[in-house]
């Protein structure tokens, strides 16, 4: 079958409460294309679970348009689908299996509400497939609750897929399990979307989940898009601090300050703490003319200097023994710094150096300045 | 055991004999009663023990009993079938639709239970004669679904908002229609809840007494609490056999709905619905 296209143009929702008008999204705009894997990640109350919902037909939109291909399903004026004549089907993070149901019976309630049901015999091949494929076909007879959690998880997207939907979206699905199965699904949930082709939105708070199964992913913050695109770009190029600080763990180094000038040298002064910033990147600064801006720089890309003249030397507050690797913390009046380095520190100090290809900087709102 | 354990389990157990006592004491007395041929028993110290009483109250004509219990069955049965209805599906809109005033419904309709009920009889007395609905079952059938109508929706509701928003959700996305989500999945699940309305309304109904001697008079279409209470100075002195004989048949069918019921009123039954 093909894969959808959804379309979303200037989206917006907003919920009338006791306290007056909510806005939880304003304004969307958005391509998800046929058969992407897309992520939307954000902190929870963020909207990206009522995005989800209005792609499900679950909520109607108060403005915008959503289309899937070139047919429109929802706008503010009237014209609304609901989740089955979207084709849609969904995933939850609480599974929501109906309880009074076998596995068997839970699978197939999908195929039973279609306008031609199916016969039974054609109804136990499909759920039997679908059993088959997440490796549950042995637990058809059984009631959801004598199932542990990652039998359900797959009890709940075998239900999502046996009637090969459109567009399959899924609610935090994996945030219920314990870490072990939670690596285990994500990789088996990336090999299935890959094998079905239909186009999937993932929502979830976990930016390891994002990073690892989006095609692309889509950082949402008080209702608004903050960024769209690969895990690679976002990761490299984060728009603005909330992303910077959103992706990657342990999160970006911020620090803010006033540039000086001095002997020809670039600093950084945050608080009591003097940055050296390398010479590419203090050139390119100066042409711009900027008094106070905020560095990031990744734990992995503070580089520690055993000789010369370090770029900025942090004291050494707390070591932590991370296997493969260590974390060394260093307080500081604007928070913690984080260092990653393969070798334990001695001494409590540590110098350190930048390296101009990975330096994020952000102006006083907070967006990207590039240099 | 400890002291204090000793301690605590005689006062549980000597807690649990007092109560026991008090609620059965009148129940083992009214069955002592119906049993002897003669009510002062325990003054004149003859006595001789038989079913003549019961007899009596099932096959006197005079009596009228097996008509006041069929009308007893009937009115309950059928409003205990016509509230659950309402109240279910009122339950189901409250706890899961989104209207204006869907906080405000319930607390109105709890409002309205709290009339008491003298304060309305006359009024429906007047209504009823108009109506010519007086001696009738739905003289009795129509203030009842009225009166039980606010504690089964409240009941209902409870267990209706146990039961996860996401099952409904995903019942929608797989394409069931609201109906169907009703019966297929939100009414399984709250079958308890359900039942346990329905007994209450039942068992209200079947021991209410003020709109049954109101709006009733004759055999037609009494009920039992009404009938029994008029067994009195039907034949110039109180026939206290007959009277505690009807009672005790009385209870049966409400111990026995209890007893039916009961297996169905568990808890349990959402287990494995969404995560633990």
């Amino acid at each position: 079958m093909q894969a959808t296209k959804i379309t979303i143009k200037s989206l917006a929702k907003s919920f009338i409460t006791f306290r007056g008008k909510v806005d939880v999204l304003k304004s969307i705009d958005l391509t998800i294309e046929p058969g992407e894997f897309f992520v939307l990640l954000g902190p929870s109350g963020c909207g990206k679970s009522t995005l989800l919902n209005l792609l499900a037909g679950l909520e109607k939109p108060s403005g915008g348009e959503l289309y899937f291909d070139q047919e429109l399903v929802a706008d503010a004026v009237g014209k609304f689908s609901g989740p089955f004549e979207r084709d849609i089907s969904m995933v939850f993070q609480s599974y929501a299996l109906y309880p009074h149901m076998t596995v068997e019976e839970n699978i197939a309630f999908p195929l039973t509400n279609l306008p031609q049901v199916p016969t039974s015999d054609v109804m136990r091949t499909k759920v039997k497939e679908a059993a088959t494929l997440l490796q549950i076909d042995h637990l058809l007879d059984r009631k959801p609750a004598e199932l542990s959690g990652g039998q359900r998880q797959r009890v709940a997207i075998g239900r999502a897929i046996v009637r090969n939907p459109k567009v399959c979206l899924m609610d935090e699905p994996l945030s219920n399990l314990d870490a072990k199965l939670r690596n285990e699904m994500r990789a088996h949930l990336k090999d299935l979307q890959k094998r079905l082709g239909v186009t999937t939105v993932y929502v979830t708070h976990d930016q390891l989940e994002a990073m690892t199964l989006g095609h692309r992913i889509a950082i949402m913050n008080n209702g608004v898009l903050q960024q769209v695109g690969t895990p690679v770009e976002i990761y490299r190029a984060p728009v603005n601090q909330f992303v910077a600080r959103f992706i990657g763990s342990p999160t970006m180094n911020m620090l803010s300050g006033e540039l000086n000038e001095e002997a020809g040298n670039l600093y950084l002064q945050a608080d009591a703490l003097k940055i050296r910033l390398p010479a590419e990147t203090a050139g390119r600064l100066k042409a711009r003319n900027l008094k106070k801006v905020t560095l990031g720089v990744r734990p992995e890309r503070l580089y520690v200097k055993s000789e010369g003249e370090p770029d900025l030397a942090l004291p050494v507050n707390v070591i932590e023994n991370v296997g493969p690797e260590y974390l060394v913390y260093s307080f500081h009046q604007q928070g913690q710094i984080v260092v990653r380095t393969p070798d334990e520190p001695t001494g409590d100090r540590l110098d350190l150096s930048l390296d101009a290809g990975h330096l994020h900087l952000f102006d006083e709102q907070g967006a990207r300045i590039n240099l | 055991m400890t002291r204090e354990e000793i301690i605590k389990s005689c006062l549980i157990f000597a807690t649990g004999l007092f109560l026991m006592a008090f609620t059965l004491g009148p129940f083992i007395w009214m069955i002592w009663i119906s049993l002897a041929d003669r009510a002062d028993f325990l003054v004149t110290g003859q006595v001789e023990y038989s079913l003549s009483n019961y007899r009596q109250v099932l096959t006197a004509h005079s009596l009228h009993f097996l008509d006041y219990l069929s009308n007893s069955l009937w009115i309950s049965t059928i409003t205990a079938i016509i509230v659950t209805l309402f109240s279910s599906m009122a339950a189901y809109a409250v706890s899961r639709m989104r209207f204006p005033g869907r906080s405000v419904v319930p607390l109105l309709i709890l409002a309205m239970s709290m009339f008491p009920q003298i304060s309305i009889v006359g009024y429906l007395f007047e209504m009823f004669s108009k109506a010519g609905l007086i001696n009738s079952h739905m003289a009795l059938i129509l203030p009842y679904i009225a009166w039980t109508i606010p504690i089964a929706l409240w009941i209902n509701m409870s267990y209706f908002t146990q039961i996860p928003l996401d099952l409904d959700k995903a019942a929608l996305v797989d394409g069931a229609g609201r109906m169907k989500v009703l019966y297929k999945i939100i009414f399984p699940l709250a079958l308890p809840g359900i039942f346990s309305s329905a007994l209450l309304v039942f068992i209200a109904c079947f021991n209410e007494f003020l709109f049954a001697i109101m709006l009733t008079i004759d055999y037609t279409a009494q009920t039992l609490p009404v009938g029994i209470a008029l067994f009195q100075g039907l034949h110039g002195e109180i026939p206290w056999g007959n009277l505690m004989a009807a009672s005790a048949i009385a209870s049966v069918p409400l111990v026995i709905l209890t007893l039916i019921f009961q297996r169905y009123i568990v808890a349990g039954l959402m287990g494995g619905a969404v995560k633990g």
